[in-house]
């Protein structure tokens, strides 16, 4: 499949990496975008938004996403994926910032500020190569 | 781009499991219609969701009308344990399958005589993380915990301590026994999810049933 591309990677870590959650997700993805994949042209990326509590990663998602469309009509579609961060508020501070990890300090010295976070998981956009007819 | 054609970026606003929420909101529909309280049980293999289950039909005997859902990847087992207690009980073997998914639920209801029934359990399969995101159409989400977890998973599965309508600590009797620090559990809680009640019990014991038992049935 992708081997030459990723020649560090063997199978039994490709396997591990293949988490089975990010699996179905792709797999609901795949279903959905070829749903709305036109007739003419070939979908070359499709863009998704991930809220941090979903807890997904995005490699791991990529890697189910090529195997998933593997020998479909999307093969080949580039799947970005916007993580969207972990947002902190210190109570002691008031500062808010941004974080990939949802338990951290505030520089203030309160060690336990408050995140939150989205679940969304939304199909964002395709972007379609249109064949000339 | 392709020669002589062109690149066109459509803009989309679609939540992927869009399909598995739209069967989940019929779930839901048809739950609430009949009257019927429903509970997703959510927790780590091990951690004791069959035992409690096993306890919570018991004590519930001759006073609520429960059926019970249970997905497992493989075996019959947690299916022919509850059966003991309870006459409506549909095995769903997922196969390689993670988690339960809406549609599972709507063909398992179907096997169920939902007129002989108030309450319905749905005993997802053992994961921390999965089951979370896939909607199945039930009133409440209750997350399970165990002592023999460790206390840092709450803070390690963010996802299910915010989305939980109900936490659970099971194997409570153990805490003199482990170096679990119930503190700092809840203190990991209480950062992501203010409201939720954390309800202390054992399924061994009986331990904090009552109050378990008490919220199925407010």
């Amino acid at each position: 499949m992708d081997g030459p591309s990723r020649p560090g990677a063997r199978p039994a870590q490709r396997a591990t990496m293949l988490g089975v959650h990010e699996f179905s997700i792709a797999e609901a993805l795949a279903a959905q975008v070829q749903r709305h994949a036109p007739a003419s042209g070939r979908v070359a990326e499709v863009e998704i938004s991930v809220g941090a509590l979903r807890g997904l990663e995005p490699e791991a998602l990529r890697m189910s996403w090529e195997a998933v469309t593997h020998d479909t009509p999307i093969a080949g579609a580039i799947l970005r994926v916007d993580l969207r961060p972990w947002s902190i508020t210190c109570s002691t501070c008031g500062r808010t910032w941004t974080s990939p990890v949802p338990f951290v300090a505030c520089d203030c010295g309160d060690p336990a500020p408050v995140p939150t976070a989205g679940d969304e998981l939304d199909l964002v956009a395709l972007t379609i190569d249109e064949e000339e007819a | 781009m392709p020669e002589g054609g062109r690149t066109t970026r459509v803009p989309l606003v679609e939540r992927v499991l869009e399909a598995n929420d739209q069967i989940a909101a019929d779930n839901r529909a048809e739950l609430e219609r009949r009257g019927i309280f429903s509970v997703d049980l959510i927790g780590a293999p091990g951690s004791g969701k069959t035992a409690l289950l096993e306890a919570t039909l018991r004590a519930l005997k001759g006073h609520r009308r429960p059926a019970v859902l249970v997905g497992d990847l493989a075996t019959r087992r947690d299916g022919d344990r509850l059966a003991r207690w309870c006459d409506q009980v549909v095995q769903i073997s997922t196969g390689q399958g993670c988690h339960l998914e809406a549609n599972q639920v709507r063909d398992a209801l179907g096997q169920i005589d939902l007129d002989a029934v108030d309450l319905l359990f749905i005993e997802n399969v053992g994961n921390l993380i999965c089951p979370v995101g896939f909607d199945l159409g039930q009133a409440a989400k209750v997350g399970l915990f165990s002592l023999t977890e460790g206390d840092d998973k709450a803070a390690k599965h963010p996802y299910l301590v915010e989305a939980a309508d109900l936490l659970l600590l099971n194997k409570i009797d153990l805490l003199p026994h482990l170096s679990f620090d119930r503190p700092s559990f809840e203190a990991d809680v209480r950062l992501l999810n203010r409201r939720v009640a954390i309800l202390d019990v054992s399924a061994t014991t009986g331990q904090g049933l009552d109050a378990w038992i008490a919220w199925l049935d407010r």
